[in-house]
Parts: C-alpha cells; structure tokens; sequence
C-alpha cells in the first residue's frame, strides 16, 4: 500500500459521505467525483466494501430509482445520523488537518 | 426488485460484457453467491452496483481488473466481510424440499413403472421397509457427499488462471459413478428382512402426486 493510499484510508468514509451529502448519488458518479476532486488513488472498486459498511452503520441508505442514462440504480441518501457523523468528522479534521500542516509546513 | 429478479436482470446484463470482463466478474459472482449465509437480497444488489459499474467502466475503456484491482478474491472478501448475515434460505426446509422431490419423483415413477410392466408381465409390488430404509439412507449419504466434492471443486477452481474445467467435471462424473455403484450394490445385496407391506400402482402414483403437488403449493 503506498503511502497515500495509506493517508487516506482513514479519512475515505469522511470524503465519501461528503460527497453523498450535496448529492444523492449512484456507485459509478460516487467513483468518478472522488476522482474528479482528485482521489485518483482510490481504485474504482473500494467505495463498494465502503458503501456496504456505512450502509450497515446506518450512515446512508440506499434506494432504487430511474437515472438519467435508463435503467434503475441503487441511489445513496445520508441518514440523520450520517449527517451529525459527517459534522464530527470534519471537527475532528480540522483538528487534526491545522496543526499538521502547520508542523509539516515548517520544515 | 426482489432477489429473483435481481439474478434475472444480471444474467441478462451479463452478457453485454467483454470476455475477458465476464471470466473476472462472474468469479467473484459465484464466489459470493455460494456464502450461503449471507442476506441473498443484499448480496444481490450488490453485485448488480458492481455489473452496472464495470458496464459504465467497459464504455471507457476500462477493464475489471483497472476498476476491481489485480486481486479478485480479495476484493470479494472485503465485499463479504460487510456483507450482513441473514440466512438465504432455512436449511430444514431446504433440504426437506429436496428430499421431498425426490421422494415424489421415485413414487410417482415406479407407479408408472409397475402399471406399464403389468400388462406385459407379473410384478411384485411388495416393499420391504428394511430393504427400503437402507437403500433411502445410502442414496441420501450419496446426494449429500455428491453435492460437497462438487462444491469444493467449484470453489477451488474460483480466481485460478490455470482452471481445468474439463478434468473438474471429469472428476465429478467419476464420483458420480462411483457414487451410484455403491448405492445399487447395496441396494442389491440387503437382505429383505423384517415386515413387507404391498404398495400397488395406483398407491404408489397417488402419493407421489399429492406429495408432490403439497411441495409445489408450498413454494409458492
């Protein structure tokens, strides 16, 4: 595992439910905005496991509906709880996020 | 979408991928399809995000390998770790099901069996139930051992690039046969003691029929 990838895997759950929360979205636009924002590095596939975990946490929830394109896909929602746990994790980041790269910086 | 039609619409989108796409998709498919334990709804949506994507992926250019990564089985476990369990199906009545069918089957068969034979010839239509509890446990002990050494083959052939399928369903055939020797030799050879009772044609095909059409209402 690089040490990117490494970096990340921690803070993944906070940047998917982020990008939930502007909008509902479907497995393959979840995957193609992480990279558009430029998580190039999260391989396509591991939002699946990371979906699956947040779904069973209770963090969204899915639903099938029509999409733009035809056929029916399994939209994700943040659930009331997935909210107040974003609100914590971009506390918790701040936190985290100044001070290290006031360190890094530094150097 | 319920399960049923979940599966439905995967095998028909299935076939829209490329060769190479299919062998790697319809790996991790079956490997998480055989944990019988898991909730089929949940592992069924989830295959068919996974389809959808690696089809939208497949218009680009990609391949599963690009969005899955180089290591299918891994993938699946992590996929099956968060998977919830929720047992498919209640394995009583799975397995009572079976059995019940293929009790049917035989009943109504050997009924058809005995009528045809009659006009020909004279047949015994006594059963021993010694003979018949034996030959019914050893045909039970075979479906059982057939089914295992089969899915054993099946999962040790998943994600392996060197596969022989020819020699996998060679094997199986072999344990088949094999199989069944065992249980006509036994069949053959049990001595018929204890009590007989006659069990003539028309009993015979109407209990199978009941039986069977009980099993059918209750699917449904």
């Amino acid at each position: 595992m690089s040490v990117r990838s490494q970096l990340l895997k921690g803070i993944l759950d906070g940047c998917v439910l982020a990008v939930i929360e502007k909008e509902a979205v479907y497995g393959y636009e979840l995957s193609k905005k992480l990279q558009d924002i430029g998580l190039k590095d999260v391989s396509e596939g591991t939002i699946y496991p990371v979906l699956l975990r947040l779904q069973k946490n209770g963090l969204i929830r899915g639903e099938l509906k029509p999409s733009d394109s035809g056929p029916d896909r399994k939209y994700y929602f943040l659930t009331d709880t997935g909210h107040e746990t974003l609100a914590t994790i971009i506390e918790e980041w701040n936190r985290i996020s100044d001070p290290v790269n006031e360190l890094l910086k530094r150097r | 979408m319920d399960a049923k039609k979940l599966i439905e619409e995967n095998n028909r989108k299935r076939e829209l991928l490329t060769a190479e796409n299919e062998a790697y998709y319809s790996d991790m498919l079956i490997y998480i399809r055989l944990q019988l334990t898991l909730s089929e709804q949940q592992s069924e949506e989830i295959l068919m995000e996974m389809l959808d994507h690696l089809l939208d992926g497949q218009e680009e250019g990609k391949t599963a390998r690009d969005i899955f990564g180089n290591d299918p089985k891994a993938f699946a476990d992590e996929i099956i770790e968060q998977l919830p369990k929720e047992k498919k199906r209640d394995a009583i009545t799975f397995v009572a099901g079976i059995v019940g069918n293929i009790v049917s089957w035989v009943l109504i068969i050997r009924g058809i069996l005995l009528l045809v034979l009659s006009i020909f010839t004279e047949v015994k239509t006594e059963i021993n139930l010694f003979a018949t509890a034996v030959s019914s446990f050893s045909i039970a002990c075979f479906v059982i051992f057939t089914l295992w050494f089969i899915f054993r083959l099946v999962n040790n052939s998943l994600f392996n690039e060197k596969r022989n399928t020819k020699k996998d369903m060679l094997k199986a055939g072999l344990v088949g046969a094999a199989g069944m020797a065992v249980v006509l030799l036994v069949t053959t050879f049990t001595p018929k003691i204890g009590p007989s009772f006659n069990f003539s044609w028309w009993a015979s095909l109407i209990t199978g029929v009941v039986l069977w059409l009980i099993i059918y209402v209750k699917k449904k």
